[in-house]
């Protein structure tokens, strides 16, 4: 099996990979085609077959030990070497989707630009800044000397000067966010919004030095230490937060196992599960 | 302290041998038609009175299923989505989903396109409101941010995995006066969610969410299962606090020591 994955992916090169391509978009093609001219019923137990068996992959992989006895090679366990090959086919089938994803945006920007709805402008915008670091990231890598260059640098402005810079920017409006959101959450209506409000305010103490200023007054060893507020401040975080938190991430790990036990073994219902495939 | 593998320890096996067991267990048992209690779930409650609101207002609605991928996170969001776009096609509104993710923005247009024929109104599908945006996590929190104030829309959707721009949404989704739902597993948003939604599903309840929506005996059952396999998880907490607790108290016994060093040893820190 492992000749078979590295024969799949020794690099290539010219014709050989022209060829190699080819052949998996005809192979690919030939696979939808049949999938799509099956008739429902079986279908369905396609979608149940491969679901199973890309299940059962990743649950080997991870519940066989490299030590077991039926592996020939002493703490090396095969599927774990398979996982590269295995990534790069989900990568490619996220390819594809992308194309699909791309497709809707020229849809719904070209139909804005095509009847001058409202706002147009901003959907011509985007085709402008799509065609633009299309080129120029195809441009630094093809073109050769002083064109190239060109091209990196303007691939370059356009990348860190623009797309980081604006990131940038959304990422910190989050600080003006957390100050009106804390505005809502901490106006005391209720037992629970007291609490969480005293809960709040002894943790901004404990990380500001002027919080420690206030219980400076207490020994720094002994019983009464536990008091200084930097100390409770520790113990609220450590403490019950850490155990709230550890309960919720139990909880969202076995009803994730639940979840996909469900879709691995094909019992998912109630949604687009049980329809017709 | 144990050391830990990339691989399954006999621990592992045992620990979730039994939470299958139970899940599983239980499923077959719901399907033999055994009547299973699920308590009330507030966040899940509010998503048909969101959707009325929307259909009151004539204003359109959101569902946002952050960051997800096609993973288990987004294949629950699609479930929830289903429900959402069910309701929203019998009361003729409209729902808008901004997609960061190409794969699952396929998912989303099959899910919204079979919800709206169930309804019996196929029609009514436009695919113009399923939005592939952005795979950049700041690029496509400002398309939605976008969306929220260019609709105005009625009621927002939050189901997914978020990150830092889970804030962001919610913050604008109040400024335009929405409705909003949020569920997330990602502990490190719960937060900003509470802080911010009108209704807020925590934790496992996010994975409750299509049992809780469909009321189908698979799925009740596998919600009682997983209380169980809780409860398995509830034990061994137990169990290791009173062994080293224990082990430190009494020094001198090396039974009690070497059951304590074989707790560690399985459940290693990581």
């Amino acid at each position: 099996m492992g000749v078979v994955w590295h024969w799949l992916a020794a690099p290539r090169e010219g014709w050989y990979l022209a060829a190699f391509i080819i052949a998996a978009l005809v192979l690919g093609g030939t696979a939808l085609a049949m999938l799509t001219s099956t008739p429902p019923r079986y279908r369905k137990t396609v979608v149940m077959v491969v679901t199973f068996v890309a299940g059962l992959y990743y649950s080997l992989e991870f519940l066989l030990p490299p030590e077991a006895w039926f592996f020939t090679k002493p703490h090396r366990n095969p599927l774990t070497e398979a996982q590269p090959v295995v990534a790069t086919l989900a990568q490619i089938v996220s390819s594809f989707a992308l194309l699909l994803g791309v497709w809707n945006l020229f849809l719904i920007h070209g139909r804005a630009v095509a009847k001058r709805s409202a706002g147009w402008y901003n959907s011509a915008a985007f085709f402008v800044a799509f065609f633009g670091i299309l080129a120029a990231g195809l441009l630094k890598d093809a073109a050769a000397g002083k064109s190239g260059q060109v091209a990196e640098n303007v691939y370059l402005v356009l990348f860190n000067g623009f797309l980081t810079s604006l990131d940038s920017t959304m990422f910190s409006l989050i600080a003006f966010y957390i100050v009106s959101a804390a505005y809502r959450a901490f106006r005391i209506k209720s037992l629970e919004a007291a609490l969480m409000m005293a809960a709040a305010a002894i943790i901004m103490l404990a990380l500001v030095p002027v919080g420690a200023v206030i219980t400076n007054w207490l020994p720094e060893h002994g019983i009464l230490s536990a008091f200084r507020i930097e100390r409770v401040g520790y113990w609220l975080l450590t403490g019950p937060n850490m155990a709230a938190q550890r309960a919720i991430a139990f909880g969202v790990a076995v009803g994730g196992l639940a979840m996909g036990l469900r879709i691995w073994l094909s019992l998912e219902r109630g949604s687009f599960f049980d329809r017709q495939l | 302290m144990g050391e830990t593998s990339q691989y399954a320890n006999p621990a592992v096996w045992i620990v979730e041998g039994l939470l299958v067991f139970f899940i599983i267990w239980k499923i077959l048992s719901a399907r033999r038609g055994r009547e299973l209690f699920i308590r009330r779930i507030p966040g899940l409650s509010a998503l048909d009175e969101a959707v009325g609101r929307a259909t009151e207002m004539g204003r359109p609605m959101l569902f946002a299923p952050g960051l997800s991928g096609l993973d288990i996170v987004g294949l629950q969001s699609m479930s929830i989505l289903s429900h959402v776009v069910r309701r929203a096609a019998k009361y003729g509104s409209r729902v808008i989903v901004p997609l960061a993710d190409p794969v699952l923005y396929t998912v989303a247009e099959e899910v919204a396109k079979d919800a709206y024929a169930a309804e019996g109104v196929p029609e009514r599908f436009a695919p113009e409101d399923i939005r592939f945006l952005s795979d950049r996590q700041f690029a496509w929190a400002s398309g939605v941010v976008g969306i929220l104030h260019r609709e105005q829309v009625a009621s927002a959707f939050y189901f997914g995995y978020y990150y830092a721009e889970s804030l962001i949404l919610s913050e604008n989704g109040q400024m335009v006066g929405a409705i909003q739902v949020a569920g997330t597993p990602a502990t490190t948003q719960i937060p900003f969610f509470l802080a911010s939604c009108d209704y807020t599903i925590i934790g496992d309840e996010y994975y409750a969410a299509s049992a809780y929506l469909s009321r189908e005996p698979t799925l009740l059952g596998s919600l009682v299962g997983q209380d169980l396999g809780k409860l398995v998880i509830v034990g061994l907490i137990v169990l290791g606090a009173v062994t080293v607790t224990v082990q430190s108290l009494c020094p001198g016994a090396q039974w009690l020591c070497d059951l304590a060093n074989l707790f560690i040893k399985y459940f290693p820190r990581s």
